[in-house]
C-alpha cells in the first residue's frame, strides 16, 4: 500500500499539526492572555471575560474552522476522485453559487440573519439538483465532464442572479452579502457547531466507506465497470455527498475557497496514497489549514478582522508552492 | 476573652450578611430598574451603566454632550467628535465587532447600531454576561429617543433631554426662519458609480427640508436611492450638493453641463463633519445647510 513514506507517519505528523493549531488558536487572540489564565479558563476558573472569551469566543471558533476545514478539504478529495479532473472542487460546482444566491436573497429580504444559513444551504441543494437535472439531460448519465460542465453553468447563472440581486440593493444589505461571501468563522457558537459536528462525522465517514469505489473509479470508467462497480451510480452519489458536505459548511461560515482544491493536492504531494488515506488525511489537513487561517483572520488587523476566505489562500499558497517544489 | 470570642464567631458572620445585602440591594436594583425592548428585540433593564462601550458616533457623542464621556470605555473608528472622546480606545468599525476585544474593555454596557449584521455579536456579548443595546438611529427624532434610553443609563436623564430639546429646537427655529424664503431643488449627490442621491429615508433629508431645500429625491423612500442621469437632468436640480473632492469633475463634466445647478454655479461642497450621523450636531448642519442655500440668509 504505502509508497515512499510509510502512511502511518505522515498521519502522526498530521494529526500533531493539528493539535498544534489548536493550541495556537485558543491560546491566541485580539486579548493577550497568559498561558495559566487560557487554563483556568478552559478549567471554569478565573474572571468572567477570560472565561467568555476562551470557552465561547475561542473554542467553538476554533472548532467550527477545523470542522469547516475538514469537510472541504473531504469533499474535494472525493470530487476530484470521482470527476477524474484534478481542477475539481466543491465551489466549482455550482454549490457556492447556488448557496450564495440562496444567503443574498435571505438577506435582501431582510429576513432574521438566523434564517441565512439555510437560505444558504437550500440554495446549494437547489444548485446541486438543478446540476444533476442538466448532467441528466445532456449526457443521459452521470458522465464527469458533463457534470463539471452543468455545475458551471449553474455556477455562472447564479452569479448573474446575484449581481441582478445586489445591483439595486441598499448599502446596508451589499455589506451584509459581501462580508458573507468572503466567508467568516465569527459567528460560531455552540449548537451550529455541534449541528455541523453530526453532519460531518456523518458525511465523513459515509465518503470514507466509499473509499474504495473512488479508488476503482479513478482507473477510469471502463475498468472500474469491468471491475463489478456501477459506474453512474457511484459516481451520482459521491457526487451528491461531497456536495452536501460543501454545502453544510457554506450554510456554517460563508464562503471559503481554495481548500477544497488545494488541500487534496498537498495531501498527494505529501505521499497519501488511496482514496482512504487522502480523505482522512485532506480532512486532517484542511482542519489545521483553517484553524490557522482563522486564527490570522482574528489577529492580523485588530481590533478589525480579515476576511477568512482571503487569509485560506494566502497561508495555503506559500504552503502549497513549497510542497510542490518538495514533490518535484 | 469570651468577648473576643463571641466577636470573631461573629465578625465574618456580620461581614458576610453585609456581603449579601449589598448583593441583593444590587440584584434588586437591575431587577427594579425599569425595562425597554430595544431595537433587536431584547429586553434592556435601564439601570445605571458605568462602563459603556459605544460602537455608534451618534450615542458616543451624546454621551460625551451631557457630561456622561468618562463612562464610556469603548468607541467605534469613526467616533472623532468631540476631540475629547478619541483618548477611548477604539474598538474598530462598530459594524460586526470584535466581541474579543469589546470584552476586554470589561464594558457593563456597549451600544450596538441595530443592523442585522450586528445581530451576531449582541447575542455572543449576552452569552457573556454583558448587558446590550441595540438602537437604530437613523431620523431626527431618533436623537430624542436615544436621549430618553441614554438618559437613565447615566443618570442624568434630564441633561440628556436637554440636549435633544436643544438640537430640535434649533432645527425648528431655522425652519422657521426660511419659511418665508424660496425652496431651490436640491440634489445631494452621494456616489458617482452607481449614482447614488438623497431619497426621503434618512435624517439628511429631514435637515434638507428644515433648511429650505426641496429635495429633488423627495419621492423615493430609501435614504439612498439609485438613479439614472437622464431622470436627474429631467428634474434638473438647482443646487447640487456633494463632497468638497467631486466639485471640480462635476462642473467640468458635460453630462452635467445641462443642469441648472452647474450653469448657476451652485455645487455645494456639504460639511461631512457635521452632516455624517443624526446627533447632537443636527442642528447646526441644518443652519450651515440653511445658509448654503440661502445667499444672505441671517441666521435662525
Amino acid at each position: 500500500m504505502s509508497r515512499g513514506r510509510p502512511q502511518g507517519t505522515i498521519f502522526v505528523t498530521l494529526a500533531a499539526v493539528l493539535v498544534v493549531a489548536v493550541v495556537l488558536a485558543v491560546a491566541l487572540g485580539t486579548l493577550s492572555l497568559s498561558p495559566g489564565d487560557v487554563l483556568r479558563a478552559l478549567a471554569g476558573r478565573g474572571d468572567d471575560v477570560t472565561i467568555s472569551v476562551v470557552r465561547s469566543l475561542r473554542l467553538p471558533r476554533v472548532a467550527l474552522a477545523a470542522l469547516v476545514g475538514a469537510a472541504l478539504a473531504a469533499s474535494g478529495a472525493a470530487l476530484q476522485g470521482v470527476l477524474r479532473n484534478a481542477l475539481a472542487e466543491p465551489y466549482l460546482l455550482g454549490v457556492s453559487g447556488g448557496a450564495a444566491v440562496g444567503a443574498v436573497l435571505t438577506v435582501a429580504a431582510g429576513l432574521a440573519a438566523v434564517l441565512v444559513p439555510i437560505g444558504a444551504f437550500g440554495g446549494a441543494i437547489v444548485a446541486i439538483l438543478i446540476a444533476l437535472g442538466v448532467a441528466r439531460v445532456a449526457g443521459g448519465r452521470a458522465d464527469p465532464r458533463v457534470l463539471l460542465m452543468a455545475g458551471v453553468v449553474v455556477g455562472a447563472f447564479a452569479n448573474a442572479v446575484i449581481m441582478v440581486v445586489l445591483s439595486n440593493a441598499p448599502p446596508n444589505i451589499l455589506r451584509n452579502a459581501t462580508w458573507w461571501m468572503m466567508g467568516s468563522a465569527a459567528g460560531a457558537e455552540w449548537p451550529l457547531v455541534r449541528w455541523l459536528a453530526i453532519y460531518v462525522a456523518v458525511g465523513l465517514a459515509w465518503l470514507l466507506a466509499r473509499a474504495r469505489e473512488l479508488d476503482v473509479l479513478a482507473l477510469g470508467e471502463e475498468p472500474a465497470a469491468a471491475l463489478g462497480v456501477r459506474v453512474e451510480r457511484a459516481t451520482r452519489t459521491i457526487y451528491v455527498l461531497a456536495a452536501l458536505l460543501a454545502a453544510a459548511t457554506v450554510a456554517a461560515a460563508g464562503l471559503v475557497g481554495f481548500v477544497g482544491l488545494v488541500v487534496p493536492h498537498v495531501g498527494r504531494a505529501l505521499g497519501l496514497r488511496g482514496h482512504r488515506a487522502l480523505l482522512a488525511g485532506s480532512a486532517l489537513l484542511g482542519a489545521s489549514l483553517l484553524v490557522l487561517a482563522d486564527l490570522v483572520a482574528r489577529i492580523a488587523r485588530p481590533p478589525g478582522e480579515l476576511p477568512l476566505g482571503a487569509v485560506t489562500a494566502l497561508v495555503g499558497v506559500p504552503f502549497f508552492l513549497s510542497r510542490l517544489r518538495a514533490a518535484s | 476573652m469570651s468577648f473576643l470570642r463571641s466577636l470573631s464567631v461573629l465578625l465574618p458572620v456580620v461581614l458576610f450578611a453585609c456581603a449579601r445585602g449589598e448583593e441583593t440591594d444590587r440584584a434588586r436594583g437591575e431587577s427594579a430598574a425599569p425595562t425597554i425592548v430595544d431595537d433587536f428585540g431584547d429586553t434592556v433593564a435601564l439601570a445605571p451603566a458605568r462602563r459603556i462601550a459605544s460602537l455608534n458616533p451618534t450615542t458616543t457623542e451624546l454621551l460625551f454632550t451631557i457630561g456622561a464621556g468618562d463612562r464610556v470605555v469603548g468607541r467605534t473608528t469613526y467616533d472623532e467628535w468631540p476631540a475629547a472622546a478619541r483618548a477611548v480606545p477604539d474598538l474598530g468599525g462598530g459594524i460586526r465587532p470584535n466581541v474579543e476585544a469589546v470584552l476586554g474593555a470589561r464594558p457593563d454596557l456597549v451600544i450596538l447600531y441595530a443592523s442585522n449584521d450586528n445581530r451576531d455579536a449582541a447575542r455572543a456579548l449576552r452569552t457573556a454576561g454583558v448587558r446590550t443595546l441595540g438602537l437604530k438611529l437613523d431620523r431626527v427624532a431618533d436623537l430624542r429617543r436615544a436621549a430618553t434610553i441614554l438618559g437613565p443609563l447615566v443618570e442624568d436623564t434630564e441633561r440628556a433631554l436637554a440636549a435633544a430639546d436643544s438640537v430640535e429646537a434649533t432645527i425648528a427655529r431655522v425652519r422657521a426662519s426660511v419659511r418665508a424664503l424660496p425652496r431651490p431643488r436640491v440634489l445631494w449627490y452621494l456616489w458617482d458609480n452607481p449614482l447614488l442621491v438623497l431619497g426621503n429615508g434618512s435624517y439628511q433629508s429631514e435637515l434638507l427640508d428644515a433648511a429650505g431645500g426641496a429635495n429633488l429625491y423627495a419621492d423615493r423612500a430609501e435614504p439612498a436611492a439609485q438613479v439614472a442621469l437622464e431622470d436627474v437632468l429631467r428634474r434638473d436640480p438647482e443646487v447640487i450638493l456633494l463632497d468638497s473632492g467631486r466639485v471640480a469633475p462635476l462642473r467640468a463634466s458635460p453630462r452635467w453641463a445641462g443642469t441648472a445647478a452647474v450653469r448657476g454655479g451652485r455645487l455645494l461642497p456639504v460639511n461631512d463633519a457635521l452632516l455624517n450621523r443624526p446627533g447632537v450636531t443636527m442642528g447646526m448642519a441644518t443652519a450651515e445647510l440653511a445658509r448654503a442655500l440661502h445667499p444672505g440668509w441671517s441666521g435662525p
